[in-house]
């Protein structure tokens, strides 16, 4: 099943795509990008970009590529090594598609195919193609919301690199970093990571706002972390409980044909509502993923971002007032002072743009980051209530046609 | 025996003593199991239903009315019992419990009454004469057509106790009975398996009465290794043969391994299940030994909750028994106030314990390697059934444990996230949304309550009670084995007495008359031996019939009564998740 193709369709991620109809404005039709297809292959999966347009620059009013993972990573570092779009909050990049732990989990129950019945292992490799499946709309969705936001917004939306990954046809020939770049980029992330160490202890922030926001952004941004892999244990545990009804189901069905006339009627009616039982803990499961986890997991990557934004600021304002300093040194030997003017100047002025900018996103990541809580909790409740409801109806009606045996 | 074929109206006279409830309930339980099985043709017996002596009296109408009245003189208890005796013996209706329960159950009550039984047994010595006799009477059990068992088998699991007394009360009734009843048959084997008919048929009818036992307040006494956990077991009920209605008693673990111990040496052969008691487990026990009251970690008080409800299980298991509710043994581990003496052979390292290891391995050898003739097709059918429901009943307990431990991890990772999003809520600076966050922590830590206590009724309710009817399967197989165990005896008891008279034809060809006379009376020996253990294993036979009909019966009950009460704790679980969400709805939508 993994080894074929698969198609999605958007239509049937049906709210898979957690936060992407309200952190964007879909409003605006100039560019509308979107995740037309996806396929899975080997080891890779396909998107098929499709974008409508009535802007200008762009050769044709609609049109589709076909792009992978590397590609979006490749299309986010373009804009993360961007200068000008420092004073930015880059919109995280979407994790790689990972089928590794549905893998495994089939490869198991292959392997664990002799001990159990017929319909046991049919019954768990359809579950297991339904997680497959799920994982594979999610990362869908990802990869869509990111593009999504990029077209979205005003200044990106224009990115040269943006038009070309949209527009251009062929490969874009992104290969993944080899050895040499790998170790550069490990050398990079590390030399980053000290430096907003460093800076952190030493550069005192002038605007307060930025300070608070600093010590706020780093609080949340580990608790939201640790919140996350906690919900993502409790979906898990909450899918096994689910996916262990099945064996107590079919079991009980075994138990039925054994027992003989007496018992039987009684015993295939509990597997059948166990059976029903599980279908609906899985969806609790999900749902409990997709709107819960999700959202956490989407804001601690906006989170992250918006920690790089901050440090890229604060690190702005060390150039900045680095440039201070030499102006003042060659003021005093009068020597290179235009140059030293200049650079003040430019310094100055990055970190002015900057902090506007900075303040901006933050405040609007703020309010996204409400809003996105807001409807994802309201949706979880209101799903975990439906189901909840369900499987009581499902046991009592369950309770009510027993007795009658 | 004439005893037993009192016409029922006299019997009822007599009953207005205590001994009322053991024959109502005696005389029902044959009803009751006669509706519910299909295989001996017992009349739906109705009249033993009203008037119980009168059902065990049934068979006596054929007796002129002298017998009964001496009968009455004896005593009303015993008489009771032989009533049904003699056609009871043939129909396996209770015998098994009959038997025991009605000695048992008159025992403390009535101190004669065994002595009795047995005299009157002891009248029943004339098989064919009490089969033709009673057959037409003898309404209770339907099988009119079995041949005379004596009774003879019956009597051995009940033989000791019953003998001694047997010989004052013999010339009271003797005299009255054999005018009646042919000169009894010189087998003193005979007459315990006609009394043991009567308690049984009178044992079946348990309807009216009620015994609950409830196990609780495990204390630990005394300290260090010679410590142990007392456990308080309480009784109510209305069965007559108890001293008082309600009352509890303090035992031990070693105690109820004891009463276990002893029921299956008493009934085993008689081809009843008994209930298995809870096992030990060395190193739970170990760690409460060593432990102080102080740090009881909550390893050591689940062990101890599931022990102590494995205890209750047990107990009411074994006194929903009739046969085994009745006996002295079970009676008086449940009203003697004092300690009872410790049962040292239950310990598994004493030499005791050896030696029933040893038997054990004997045992499973001997399982293994003889192949029973099986003629019985009731019999084959029912050994794959019962191997097949063992082998599915282990499998499903495996994806219940399985079950109980996803759900309790689903607590435990419940709880971690309820932590996680309070950590949350505090840092959120917009105050809606923490307030929201904050609701969504205390909703999760309710579901994460909910979600344990769920893992517990799991636990408790399936996979508990699963794995007892897995023990009860091995018990079930154990007395089904018993039964092979007596084929073996049986058939053992044919190739001897072959030889025999092999040997007493050799010894006719060589002339030697002497050696003539001993291997005669060899010959007469082993016949009675062969006849004997003939009796033995058919009698076996059906009461493994009749015992597998109540199980069956108690079986499916339990089984349905486990999964109402859990689908039901599932509901409930659920219902109560519902609540959760509902409050939190509101607060989640109050995000401004």
């Amino acid at each position: 099943m993994m080894d074929g193709m698969e198609d999605v369709l958007p239509s049937e991620t049906n709210g898979t795509k957690s936060g992407r109809s309200d952190t964007v404005d879909l409003n605006d039709s100039t560019l509308q990008v979107d995740i037309s297809d996806a396929l899975s292959e080997r080891e890779k999966v396909k998107f098929t970009v499709h974008t409508k347009t009535t802007l200008p620059d762009y050769a044709k009013p609609e049109f589709s590529v076909v792009r992978q993972h590397e590609e979006f990573i490749w299309l986010h570092d373009r804009f993360d090594e961007n200068e000008d779009y420092a004073g930015y909050i880059i919109p995280p990049p979407p994790p790689r598609p990972d089928f590794d732990a549905s893998r495994e989990k089939l490869q198991k129950l292959g392997e664990g195919e002799g001990s159990m019945t017929k319909e046991e292992f049919s019954k768990m490799k359809q579950e297991l193609e339904a997680e497959y499946l799920a994982t594979f709309k999610k990362t869908v969705a990802m990869h869509e919301v990111f593009l999504t936001r990029l077209a979205q917004h005003t200044v990106f939306r224009n990115d040269h690199n943006f038009k070309v990954f949209l527009e251009y046809e062929q490969d874009l020939s992104v290969r993944t970093k080899n050895k040499k770049e790998k170790v550069e980029g490990l050398f990079k992330s590390f030399n980053k990571s000290t430096d907003e160490i460093l800076l952190a202890a030493t550069q005192k922030d002038v605007d307060d706002y930025f300070e608070r926001e600093k010590t706020f952004l780093l609080e949340y941004h580990m608790a939201i972390k640790d919140a996350t892999t906690k919900a993502d244990k409790m979906t898990q545990a909450h899918k096994s409980v689910a996916d262990s009804y099945i064996q107590l189901s079919s079991g009980l069905s075994q138990l039925g044909t054994i027992e003989g006339p007496r018992l039987e009627k009684f015993i295939n009616k509990v597997a059948d509502t166990f059976e029903k039982a599980r279908k609906v803990e899985g969806r609790v499961s999900s749902d409990e993923d997709l709107k819960l986890s999700d959202t956490l997991r989407y804001y601690v990557r906006d989170g992250s971002a918006a920690k790089d934004l901050l440090y890229r600021r604060l690190r702005c304002l060390a150039n900045y007032e680095q440039a201070n300093k030499n102006l003042d040194r060659a003021r005093a030997k009068n020597k290179d002072v235009h140059a030293a003017e200049l650079a003040q100047q430019n310094a100055c002025e990055k970190f002015e743009h900057i902090s506007n900018k900075a303040k901006e996103e933050l405040n609007d990541l703020k309010a996204r980051r409400v809003t996105a809580f807001k409807k994802n909790l309201i949706e979880l409740a209101e799903l975990e209530l439906k189901h909840a409801k369900a499987q009581a109806q499902l046991l009592k009606s369950c309770l009510q046609s027993l007795p009658e045996e | 025996m004439a005893d037993s074929r009192e016409p029922p109206p006299l019997f009822n006279d007599d009953k207005e003593d205590d001994n009322d409830d053991l024959f109502s309930s005696a005389v029902q339980s044959p009803v009751s199991e006669q509706t519910t099985t299909p295989e001996d043709q017992r009349s739906p017996e109705d009249p033993l239903t009203p008037p119980p002596p009168a059902a065990s009296l049934t068979p006596e109408p054929h007796n002129p009315g002298t017998p009964p009245d001496l009968f009455e003189s004896v005593a009303e208890g015993p008489v009771v019992v032989q009533g049904g005796s003699p056609k009871l013996s043939s129909v396996p209706l209770d015998l098994p419990a009959g038997g025991n329960g009605g000695e048992g159950k008159q025992q403390p009550t009535f101190f004669p009454t065994p002595l009795q039984e047995v005299s009157l047994e002891e009248e029943g010595d004339e098989p064919d004469i009490f089969d033709t006799m009673s057959s037409p009477k003898l309404q209770l059990n339907q099988d009119t057509s079995e041949p005379p068992v004596p009774p003879s088998s019956i009597l051995p699991p009940m033989g000791a106790p019953l003998t001694p007394p047997v010989v004052p009360i013999t010339p009271t009734a003797t005299p009255s009975l054999t005018p009646n009843i042919t000169p009894a048959a010189p087998t003193p084997v005979t007459p315990v398996a006609v009394a043991r008919s009567s308690p049984e048929q009178a044992e079946g009818d348990g309807g009216d009465e009620f015994i609950q036992i409830t196990v609780s307040d495990p204390q630990k006494i005394g300290d260090g290794m010679s410590s142990y956990m007392a456990y308080k077991v309480t009784t109510k009920t209305n069965v007559s043969y108890f001293r008082k209605k309600h009352w509890s008693v303090m035992r031990r673990f070693s105690d109820f391994l004891g009463l276990h111990r002893k029921l299956v040496e008493k009934h085993l052969h008689s081809g009843r299940v008994i209930p298995p008691a809870p096992e030990k487990s060395a190193i739970g026990t170990t760690k409460i030994k060593l432990g102080s009251d102080k740090n009881a970690d909550s390893g050591s008080l689940d062990f101890i909750e599931r022990r102590r409800a494995a205890l209750e299980r047990y107990m009411n298991r074994t006194s929903t028994h009739p046969t085994l509710r009745a006996d002295p043994d079970f009676r008086e581990f449940v009203e003697l106030d004092a300690e009872l003496p410790r049962a040292t052979q239950t310990s598994a390292l004493s030499s005791a314990g050896v030696l029933r290891l040893l038997n054990r391995v004997g045992e499973t050898v001997n399982k293994m390697t003889f192949k029973m003739d099986e003629s019985d097709q009731w019999f084959e059918e029912r050994t794959q059934q019962i191997e097949s429901l063992d082998a599915q009943l282990r499998k499903l307990h495996a994806s219940m444990e399985r079950l109980v431990n996803y759900r309790r991890e689903l607590a435990l990772s419940t709880a971690a996230f309820a932590k996680a999003t309070a950590v949350l809520s505090s840092v959120e600076e917009h105050s809606s949304l923490s307030r929201a966050l904050h609701q969504l922590s205390e909703s999760t830590e309710r579901t994460q309550t909910i979600h344990h206590a769920q893992a517990d009724a799991d636990f408790y309710v399936l996979s508990e009670n699963t794995k007892d009817y897995i023990q009860l399967i091995s018990a079930v197989k154990d007395v089904f084995h018993e039964r092979v165990k007596t084929f073996q005896t049986w058939q053992h008891a044919q190739i001897t007495l072959a030889k025999k008279r092999e040997a007493k034809a050799k010894a006719e060809l060589a002339g030697r008359m002497d050696k003539v006379q001993q291997a005669q009376e060899e010959v007469t020996e082993w016949e009675g031996k062969v006849e004997r253990s003939q009796e033995e294993f058919e009698r076996i036979s059906r009461a493994i019939k009749k015992e597998m009909e109540q199980f069956d019966v108690m079986r499916v009950k339990d089984f349905r009564d486990m999964v109402i009460k859990y689908l039901e704790d599932l509901m409930t679980s659920q219902q109560q998740i519902i609540k959760v969400w509902e409050t939190f709805i509101p607060e989640a939508k109050a995000i401004s």
